[in-house]
């Protein structure tokens, strides 16, 4: 097992926002409490729903965003303590990718400017070989002739081929960490696929690794090593085989939403409950978060909040009081 | 039943009928061909799925047969576009309205929030579609029914929010709602629930689903997602920039595809090709 590379304490992220209706305070804990060690070279997906705190997580790996509790360590050292050096070192080994391509690269730069101005940021090549390195990196991302695209605006591409350039600006400083916030959302099926493949080639070529935040669990099962679900602001289950096995009601619950192309499938076309519930409150004193939707629910889910605890078999851990007799009973898929 | 057919005088019993659509637009000095000869049917009470990637003209194609098209830019709209035997494109924007607010075709689209007005409350924005059959019960008795139709246990509360004190999935129905209230015999929903999370998606499209059926109101779905087409639509068309490639009955073309970009489309959403297996 590779060395863990980056690590999270018992790292909470605490938003105050007005109350819906009046002036008082409200206290969100976007993510609250949550422990991960990432390994050098892994690839990790989170997974969850919106509003489960998975971007506030990645915004505090980029150190976008320090957290009100608990720390992220990177090889041993504090993220909020590194020296200016230290953190400039950082920022070039964690690097970032995002969801839309157009507005995370300047309209007003080619792509030559673009990268240009990252290589010479951070001193990488000598002057004279800017051009042929940057040809390089493109020809990497699978952007072929280099010479192509490397006068081009971003609107002159097409979503995929942004896509590669945002890339292509995270792997050329060789990080050893691409923090990727929904990569594939705004890219059609066709594209994510490509996508997906080049990340895969990245993986192998290079040795970097990637944590991934996504919604779409059937693109992540395709390339994640580990995927953790979130939910409101915590780590239900961790694991290598959540896809196959999920245990945790809401992992569950996730998988079984998914819309496959079977035109047999009848989810859809099942008769559906006549009226939703009113989104249950937010408040869970004590209990475990997931309750008011947990099929599974008993007294002491009420009372103690479930913690994140090994499952013996491989390395998933899952917080759920009844994780042990959910994962004896048959997986819904 | 194919498109060739549509062509013979059985037509008449097809609710929308659509033949040889053209929109084109200019775009600098560039002419884009978004809807480049489209032949496209609904019959009454039927599910119709629209898929393609971005670009396909899927939306243009329904935004061009509900005359939603800014005239600016377009500079071809051509075709015969027969909704229950009347000529859309020749009809008078009066005319055109009326068939909107009763017994028409009605709307939904993908960013609910984009067409609430934020400050006025639920309630009015339903019953303003109402306004112009104000027949029988009061307005309010008819959002409230609206409201519990499209699955609100307490249509009072709702009714009286605004669209921001709604999560994503209740916008969407209280759009449904809206376009329910004009009482249509077709609707259009262009990627109603491409931006909800995965869990509401499905509890929005059953609702649509069971309203399709208890109110045998046709419904035409424009999506990218193969995954909502092969479980919700009857007949799907699959158009690739500008065209139709294939229409065919859902589960024929689910399981046999003709055309090669169907295929395609299908097999990348079915796996999603697992790279590791695949000996890399």
């Amino acid at each position: 097992m590779n060395p863990q590379i980056l690590s999270l304490e018992g790292v909470s992220q605490i938003y105050t926002s007005r109350g819906a209706n009046g002036w008082r305070r409200v206290d969100v804990r976007a993510v609250d409490g949550v422990d991960l060690d990432i390994r050098e070279g892994e690839t990790l997906a989170i997974v969850g729903e919106s509003g489960s705190g998975k971007s506030t997580l990645a915004k505090m790996l980029l150190m976008l965003n320090h957290p009100t509790m608990g720390q992220v360590t990177y090889r041993g050292s504090t993220l909020k303590t590194l020296g200016q050096e230290e953190r400039s070192r950082y920022r070039r080994q964690v690097q970032a990718v995002f969801q839309d391509p157009a507005s995370s690269l300047n309209p007003r730069m080619t792509v030559e400017e673009t990268l240009g101005h990252v290589a010479n940021r951070h001193n990488i090549v000598a002057k004279a070989e800017v051009r042929s390195f940057l040809a390089a990196q493109l020809a990497a991302v699978g952007l072929d002739p280099p010479e192509h695209y490397l006068g081009r605006y971003p609107h002159q591409l097409s979503g995929g081929q942004q896509q590669r350039i945002a890339i292509a600006r995270a792997i050329m400083l060789k990080p050893k960490i691409i923090i990727a916030d929904e990569p594939l959302s705004s890219l059609d099926v066709s594209v994510q696929s490509q996508i997906l493949q080049l990340l895969s080639d990245l993986r192998r070529t290079t040795n970097v690794g990637f944590v991934i935040i996504s919604h779409d669990l059937g693109a992540m099962q395709s390339i994640a090593d580990r995927t953790a679900v979130m939910y409101k602001g915590r780590v239900v289950e961790i694991g290598e085989a959540i896809y196959r096995s999920p245990i945790h009601p809401y992992t569950r619950l996730l998988l079984d939403a998914r819309l496959l192309p079977n035109p047999r499938g009848t989810r859809i076309r099942s008769p559906a409950p006549r009226s939703v519930a009113p989104a249950a409150s937010l408040a869970t004193e004590g209990g475990c978060r997931f309750l008011q939707r947990c099929p599974h629910a008993i007294e002491v889910c009420a009372a103690v909040d479930p913690q994140l605890r090994p499952m013996g078999v491989g390395a998933t851990h899952v917080a759920c009081h009844r994780a042990e007799e959910l994962s004896a009973a048959p997986t819904p898929m | 039943m194919t498109v060739s057919q549509s062509h013979m005088p059985g037509a008449a019993e097809h609710l929308l009928d659509v033949r040889n659509l053209k929109v084109h637009f200019q775009v600098s000095d560039r002419t884009v061909r978004a809807v480049d000869g489209v032949d496209f049917h609904v019959k009454p009470a039927e599910c119709v799925g629209v898929v393609g990637e971005s670009g396909s003209g899927k939306s243009t194609l329904v935004r061009a047969i509900s005359r939603l098209m800014p005239n600016l830019r377009v500079s071809e709209l051509s075709g015969d576009l027969r909704f229950e035997g009347h000529d859309i494109l020749g009809m008078s924007e009066r005319d055109l309205r009326a068939l909107r607010r009763s017994h028409g075709f009605s709307m939904i689209f993908q960013d609910p929030l984009g067409y609430l007005n934020p400050t006025h409350r639920v309630g009015r924005q339903i019953a303003e579609a109402l306004t112009f059959h104000g027949k029988g019960r009061s307005d309010s008795q008819r959002v409230h029914s609206l409201l519990e139709e499209v699955g609100f246990s307490d249509p009072k509360s709702i009714a009286h929010g605004f669209p921001h004190e709604l999560s994503g999935g209740m916008r969407q129905r209280v759009m449904i709602a809206i376009a329910l209230a004009s009482d249509p015999k077709l609707l259009f929903a262009d990627e109603p629930t491409t931006a909800l999370d995965a869990t509401v998606q499905l509890q929005v499209l059953q609702t649509l689903y069971r309203i399709h059926k208890e109110r045998n109101m046709a419904v035409v779905i424009i999506t990218h997602d193969l995954g909502v087409v092969a479980e919700l639509c009857d007949r799907v068309y699959v158009m690739q920039t500008g065209k139709v490639v294939e229409t065919a009955g859902t589960v024929d073309l689910f399981e046999r595809p003709k055309h090669s970009y169907s295929a395609r489309l299908i097999e990348l959403s079915a796996h999603r090709i697992n790279f590791r297996s695949a000996g890399l």
